[in-house]
């Protein structure tokens, strides 16, 4: 008896810890990617976070099985591990800056968030959140290019860079203009300031 | 009457921060040596712990403060010195003031890289919790990546010749093989001999010499070398009294 294709797409997801793109899915279960896709949607249901303990996840380009966060407790009691640290606030700002605005070197970063960033990318890193991609050619000794990677769509839960929000759309018009005018209103006479 | 200072009154201060969980000692440490940044301190936090743990009855309290006080204006300094930005100098080597207009835009583009930020947070706090499959698939072969440079490398290492090591340091041979075998023969006459024995008063060639002739010997059935322990005494028995 041959096994149906949603056995073999899960069979296949089963035992990879990384995403799978569609591709490497069709190719490893012997199916078209018009059958592997239609089996993932089957699977889908089977694996959603009401259904089962274990869900089925379309992150960084590819889909793979991860436990359901509902049942998070368990597993890293059974793990004996408690669940990694949260990153700091500098580790967010340098990672949307890398996002949004990269691939970009280590200054770049810094000259956007205003202070050296040098050790939070480095942990970033370290963590698998960000890569060197290439170097800026045209820069003094050629620095190192940083952008995020496969990790991070996965913490993330997206999908492709496509997946969040655009950078202009997280901040009001309104609050832009305040800080113009903050920043280039006049100062106030003297007088003014007394009165 | 005061306690001895031991110069580490500090060293039974622990602390509990989200980044790290301690000794306070090492926590310096660990930011002096860049393993920790400084941001991720929260220094009204620790100042916090230390007022919470200190008792002001202890022998020592003085010191601890003092100690205390020191590290934590240098962190607060390390903290405001870290924070001046690593900008760029400019090519004519003064640096030019910003116009508010400039400024602004910074401010602007940095208010919307600390939005994304917050989004970021709030992103990986939901799909925090999700485990992966814990069954790892090794490499594939055909993607690994070979470096020329370490073919190269291997390649010299493996078709290069030893370098014959230097002899310099021994001296000149004047015994054979054949005579050290006899002489071996001649000493076991009298029953088993110690390797140890054999070889007192030999020059370390000497006694190399001698130990292969032994071996040769053993190979050819006249002796046997007994050993009962790994590098333990080695003793020589002839097994053919004419051979």
């Amino acid at each position: 008896m041959n096994p149906a294709p949603e056995h073999l797409v899960e069979a296949v997801l089963l035992v990879s810890a990384r995403p799978v793109r569609l591709g490497d899915l069709a190719s490893a279960a012997g199916l078209s990617e018009g059958e592997t896709t239609r089996a993932l949607a089957n699977l889908s249901d089977r694996y959603s976070p009401e259904a089962s303990g274990i869900v089925l996840r379309a992150v960084a380009g590819g889909h793979f099985l991860s436990t359901n966060p509902a049942c998070s407790g368990a597993v890293e009691r059974f793990r004996e591990e408690a669940r990694p640290a949260p990153l700091s606030g500098a580790a967010h700002e340098v990672l949307a800056c890398v996002l949004y605005l990269g691939p970009m070197t280590r200054g770049a970063i810094s000259r956007v968030r205003g202070v050296n960033s040098d050790a939070v990318v480095r942990n970033l890193l370290e963590r698998g959140l960000l890569a060197e991609v290439g170097s800026d050619t045209e820069a003094p000794g050629s620095p190192a290019l940083l952008s995020v990677t496969d990790d991070f769509l996965a913490a993330a839960d997206a999908n492709s860079r496509g997946d969040f929000p655009p950078l202009d759309s997280l901040v009001s018009e309104e609050e832009l203009a305040r800080v113009r005018e903050r920043l280039t209103a006049p100062e106030a006479a003297p007088a003014e300031r007394e009165g | 009457m005061t306690a001895p200072s031991t110069g580490r009154s500090l060293a039974d201060f622990t602390v509990e921060l989200d980044v790290y969980s301690g000794p306070y000692e090492w926590l310096l440490a660990l930011i002096l040596k860049d393993e920790l940044e400084i941001f991720e301190v929260p220094l009204r936090e620790l100042v916090g712990l230390y007022a919470g743990s200190r008792d002001p009855e202890a022998a020592n309290a003085l010191d601890r403060d003092t100690d205390f006080a020191g590290s934590a204006a240098a962190l607060i300094l390390l903290k405001s010195r870290t924070l001046t930005p690593a900008l760029e100098p400019e090519p004519d080597g003064e640096e030019a003031a910003a116009t508010p207009e400039e400024l602004a835009e910074r401010l602007q583009e940095y208010l919307k890289i600390r939005r994304a930020a917050d989004d970021l947070r709030e992103r990986f706090a939901r799909a925090a919790g999700h485990y992966p499959s814990a069954h790892t698939a090794p490499p594939k072969p055909g993607r690994l990546r070979v470096s020329n440079d370490r073919v190269t490398l291997v390649a010299r290492r493996v078709f290069s010749r030893l370098v014959e090591p230097p002899v310099r340091h021994l001296g000149p041979i004047t015994v054979t093989l054949q005579e050290l075998a006899g002489m071996i023969r001649a000493g076991l006459l009298r029953g088993p001999v110690s390797y140890e024995d054999l070889t007192r008063g030999m020059d370390r060639l000497r006694s190399a010499v001698a130990f292969a002739a032994a071996l040769s010997l053993a190979q050819e059935g006249a002796v046997r070398l007994v050993q009962p322990e790994p590098l333990g005494a080695l003793t020589l028995e002839l097994l053919e009294a004419g051979g």
